[in-house]
């Protein structure tokens, strides 16, 4: 009954396979930061947490990119305060469980100065208490929603937040343009989504538009004939997502095949990536997003770190690339200024940030260490590019 | 009124496509009783090299959809082989978390070989609008519709009145005895993940088409409704596959148009729930007594 | 000699003192062991706890459950609602959610345990995505944004005393005329029926625990993470408990706490192969399946092998082939 010929033939067979593809598409892996330098001193060592692979790997690798582009270029610089900078990734693949082993892993085994990650909001609650308690600064670069920051002083955040830029954006659209019949669109699956459209809904309110339509969709889905369909039967005068660019491009791709040819879509950061007009073509122009940054008018650091990451990774950096970048950045100047790489000293530097010019906006951080990005951007897709529309200032307190 | 036609036919497109990976679980399924997890994965391979053979190498739409429609068939064999073929005599459970291994690696190698981001499709054909009195239809709605309608016609008439279909159909109805009477066994089921792969494949690129986006996880969820749509039309019948995915997609898109959107999913397996408890076989499967 | 063993007043005794020991041992561990490994355990503990559960279902009784991680949602929130909204103590919070679960695995169990084999399984699934899209869309859950605040209550001690207790009982049921009856159930439905076994009393018993397993494993969840969300309680969770039991072998309680323990360190040990880690765990799923295919533990009879090595064989009386 027992033929081991067969099973170990077929066992070897997909060994063998495994090996040609791990050796056929490695090369774009490896750690960064250990550069040949012989470098006698202890490295500084970063950990990154966030998800590889599963369903949330976009934002994850997006960060990832950003960091190791800003690791390899201090490591370039000499690094901070002459030590390397040694940068640790691990793959949570967006589970709890795992962003919980894992951020234990790096404060008590790889005895990390600082951890950047994760992208989620719902990540970095769980991963932000156990770094807090430990002593370890945590500086997610993508979460944008509540409770964060609260959670104690070593936890920080470099994204820009909805709370200002949204209400700034419907102010606009329905003041200025004079938008007032709004169809909404959340994506229910996702908190990101739940969380700016409640404050685009309070806004809209506010400035005197009217929510007229309300569909519902998930992330990850592909078919939205039938919401498109439904709004429009409503024919709003503007469509509101709260939502990222994947499912933004092809709602878009469906509003123009049914004939509505000017209609706008207006939505948060989230909108903001090459990708949109990548998906959806010709069908997103006149899609109208905030920003922290306006890759029309780039301040030059901006257009400095685009340009280098365009030649070095032969794509334009997305906005978790940029956070990540600016998070990786941040740290390092608070240490140099703090003169070490202890995060009890160094995050009380962290926190006294004002306007730091990053990549991706003006940063500062308020006296709770919350993140402020001003300007807040306007942008507008215009033939495949996104231009400036209007800058708006945000107070600083 | 208008919405509503314009509705069912937003439904019809989608549920083809249910309908297209659907037939697959149930031929595999009528045949050795294995609930393949990975056949989402190999719709989602279809989808790639459809999406591959477009951009990169320009060609026209028919041979994309051939192309991935090869590549799983190539992928099916290979899965049946390397993960099923070693296990057809033990438990059926370790069957079914082999093809959940198969799953996670064909998943995991996608992210790997080519990123984790959605992909747009390119245009392989213009596409129009045509409108009929009050409602609207795209070609792409009409290539999908026409091209699922074809293959499920084909498929049946396979099944029906070649040699090998009807050795499939005997050896659903009794390995054992079919392998007596002269059936190859080992060659029926390589044929049924052949077809049942190739349906997936076709599934993928026509998706990929129509939704113009592509992704590495596409296929766990598509795979989950396909496999519930089979399940609702009753596993192991053909037609039953075809009701169950047309089903599926008219009910999800009239979920949307009375307003439960946000339920959207939990109606299409709500409903499932709800046949199963009234039919348990499904609404065309056939009731098979346990003998013993 | 036979007579004290039997009693159960000792029996009741020895349980007792067994967890003082293991919750003292634990108490001493956590103080001793480095974090990381500790919080290893953690999850170690809920995982073996949520697989037994789920072993006794599919295991021993053979119903093939694709809806475990919906149980363990159900035990999450309603704890979490208990511990934060209600304000009630920890121990209530994790019998509330345990209760929870056993009440939706009954109500479930009924109408959908008439269905066999596959059958079940897709509506098992079906109902885990039902009870997902529900928790999204709730008020009190907090809806896709999660339920914030819930306290870091659990502690070592109390997961390795609730993971030792979980596993003294199901070995105890193993053995009972229930546990039996559960195997009859899995074995032959219909002979078993005929002999008088009332499959679906059965049937809903064995869900009804396991569902209270899930749920008790649900609440230390989310007093663990201290943030739930339903992301958490996907499709996939459900599958990883399943890989659990069958991998160690099905229906043998040894082999799905084995197959807990593996597969919940396992991402730790792939964990230097960076990229790739999924990967592998894919192939190691396939291979494992090829080699052996009845888990690691399958047709290993535990009991019978310490006896056997015992010299007591011939007085136990064998257990049913896996």
């Amino acid at each position: 009954m027992f033929k081991p010929n067969r099973k170990v033939l077929v066992s070897l067979g997909v060994i063998l396979s495994l090996l040609l593809i791990v050796t056929g598409c490695g090369g774009q892996s490896g750690t960064a930061g250990q550069t040949g330098t012989t470098e006698t001193k202890e490295p500084i060592k970063i950990g990154f947490l966030g998800a590889k692979t599963g369903n949330t790997a976009i934002y994850g690798l997006g960060n990832l990119k950003g960091i190791k582009f800003a690791v390899d270029e201090l490591n370039q610089k000499g690094g901070i305060l002459g030590h390397q900078v040694q940068l640790i990734e691990d793959d949570d693949v967006g589970a709890k469980d795992q962003a919980i082993n894992i951020t234990n892993k790096f404060i008590t085994q790889d005895k990390v100065n600082a951890i950047i990650g994760d992208p989620l909001t719902g990540l970095t609650r769980v991963a932000g208490q156990i770094a807090n308690s430990k002593n370890t600064v945590i500086m997610s670069a993508g979460c944008t929603g509540p409770n964060v920051v609260e959670i104690g002083p070593y936890v920080f955040r470099d994204t820009l937040l909805d709370s200002v830029a949204a209400p700034a954006t419907m102010k606009y659209i329905i003041q200025e343009k004079g938008w007032k019949k709004i169809a909404m669109i959340i994506s229910k699956n996702s908190d990101y989504s739940v969380g700016v459209s409640a404050v685009f809904k309070q806004a809209i309110e506010a400035n005197g538009g009217s929510v007229i339509d309300e569909e519902y969709i998930q992330d990850g889905d592909t078919d939205f004939s039938a919401q498109v369909t439904k709004i429009k039967a409503a024919n709003p005068d503007v469509i509101v997502f709260g939502g990222y660019y994947t499912e933004a491009a092809l709602i878009m791709k469906k509003v123009r095949e049914v004939g509505m040819k000017d209609i706008a879509m207006v939505g948060g950061d989230g909108l903001q990536s090459e990708d949109l007009v990548k998906i959806g073509g010709s069908a997103v122009d006149g899609v109208i997003s905030f920003a922290g940054f306006s890759p029309e008018q780039p301040t030059p650091t901006t257009q400095k770190f685009m340009d280098a990451f365009k030649a070095k990774n032969n794509e334009l950096p997305d906005l978790f690339a940029a956070n990540g970048y600016d998070a990786m950045m941040i740290i390092a100047k608070a240490m140099t200024d703090a003169n070490s790489a202890d995060p009890v000293k160094f995050k009380d530097t962290l926190a006294q940030t004002k306007n730091y010019e990053g990549v991706s906006g003006t940063i500062t951080f308020k006296a709770n260490h919350e993140v402020i990005k001003s300007p807040v951007y306007l942008l507008q897709v215009k033939d495949g590019k996104f231009e400036l529309l209007k800058k708006v200032p945000v107070a600083l307190n | 009124m208008k919405d509503l036609m314009q509705q069912l036919i937003n439904g019809l497109a989608l549920g083809s496509i249910y309908a297209l990976i659907a037939l697959g679980y149930t031929m595999v399924y009528g045949i050795i009783s294995l609930i393949n997890f990975a056949y989402g994965e190999i719709y989602m391979f279809g989808a790639f090299t459809g999406l591959i053979l477009a951009a990169t190498y320009k060609t026209n739409v028919v041979v994309a959809l051939l192309g991935g429609m090869m590549l799983s068939l190539v992928l099916g064999v290979l899965i049946e082989r390397v993960a099923y073929k070693p296990l057809r005599r033990s438990s059926r459970l370790s069957a079914l978390i082999s093809t959940i291994g198969v799953s996670i690696f064909l998943s995991t190698l996608m992210v790997l070989l080519k990123g984790p981001n959605t992909q747009g499709f390119p245009k392989l054909f213009e596409n129009k609008v045509y409108a009929i009195g009050n409602f609207q239809i795209t070609i792409y709605q009409i290539v999908i519709i026409g091209v699922a309608a074809f293959l499920m016609l084909a498929l049946h008439l396979f099944v029906t009145y070649t040699r090998t279909g009807r050795a499939m159909r005997a050896t659903a109805q009794d390995q054992d005895a079919a392998g007596l009477m002269g059936v190859n066994i080992d060659r029926i089921i390589a044929t049924t993940f052949a077809i049942g792969s190739s349906l997936a494949g076709a599934a993928g690129v026509l998706a990929g088409i129509y939704f113009n986006a592509v992704q590495p996880y596409m296929g766990t969820m598509a795979g989950l409704k396909a496999f519930a749509a089979a399940v609702l039309g009753g596993i192991g019948s053909i037609p039953g596959a075809m009701l169950g995915g047309l089903m599926i997609g008219l009910l999800e898109v009239l979920s949307v148009t009375v307003n439960l959107s946000e339920y959207k999913d939990a109606f299409a397996f709500g409903i499932l729930i709800l046949v199963l408890l009234v039919k348990p076989s499904g609404i065309m499967g056939q009731k098979i007594n346990k003998k013993v | 000699m036979r007579n004290i063993k039997n009693n159960w007043l000792v029996q009741v005794i020895g349980f007792v003192l067994v967890l003082i020991m293991t919750g003292l041992t634990a108490q001493g561990l956590s103080r001793i062991m480095p974090p990381y490994y500790l919080q290893i355990g953690f999850f170690i503990g809920i995982n073996v706890i949520m697989a037994l559960g789920l072993n006794l279902i599919a295991g021993a009784t053979g119903q093939l459950s694709l809806g475990h991680s919906a149980f363990m949602s159900i035990g999450a929130y309603a704890s979490a609602i208990a511990t934060v909204t209600l304000h009630l103590p920890f121990p209530v919070g994790i019998l509330l959610g345990g209760l929870a679960a056993c009440l939706f695995g009954i109500v479930i169990g009924f109408p959908t345990l008439r269905l066999s084999g596959d059958y079940l399984a897709i509506a098992t699934l079906g109902f885990a995505e039902i009870v997902r899209v529900i928790f999204t869309n709730m008020q009190i859950t907090g809806g896709a944004i999660g339920f914030l605040g819930i306290k870091n209550l659990t502690t070592f001690p109390v997961i390795m005393i609730l993971t030792v207790a979980m596993i003294a009982v199901m070995m105890w049921l193993e053995n009972s005329r229930n546990g039996r009856a559960m195997l009859a159930v899995r074995e032959d439905e219909i002979a078993a029926e005929s002999v008088g076994v009332n499959i679906t009393w059965y049937k809903i018993q064995a869900f009804a625990i396991g569902s209270f397993c899930a749920g008790v494993g649900g609440a230390l969840f989310a007093h663990t993470t201290t943030f739930i969300q339903p992301t958490d309680f996907g499709f996939m969770k459900s599958i990883e408990f399943l890989n659990m039991v069958v991998l160690g072998g099905l229906g043998s309680i040894p082999g799905t706490i084995i197959g807990s323990v593996v597969l919940t360190t396992a991402p730790e040990f792939l964990r230097f192969m960076a990229n790739y880690r999924m990967l592998v765990y894919g192939l190691l799923l396939i291979i494992m399946m090829i080699f052996r295919p009845h888990g690691l533990l399958g047709g290993f009879n535990f009991r019978q092998a310490i006896s056997r090595a015992l010299f007591l064989g011939r007085r136990i009386r064998q257990g049913a082939k896996v």
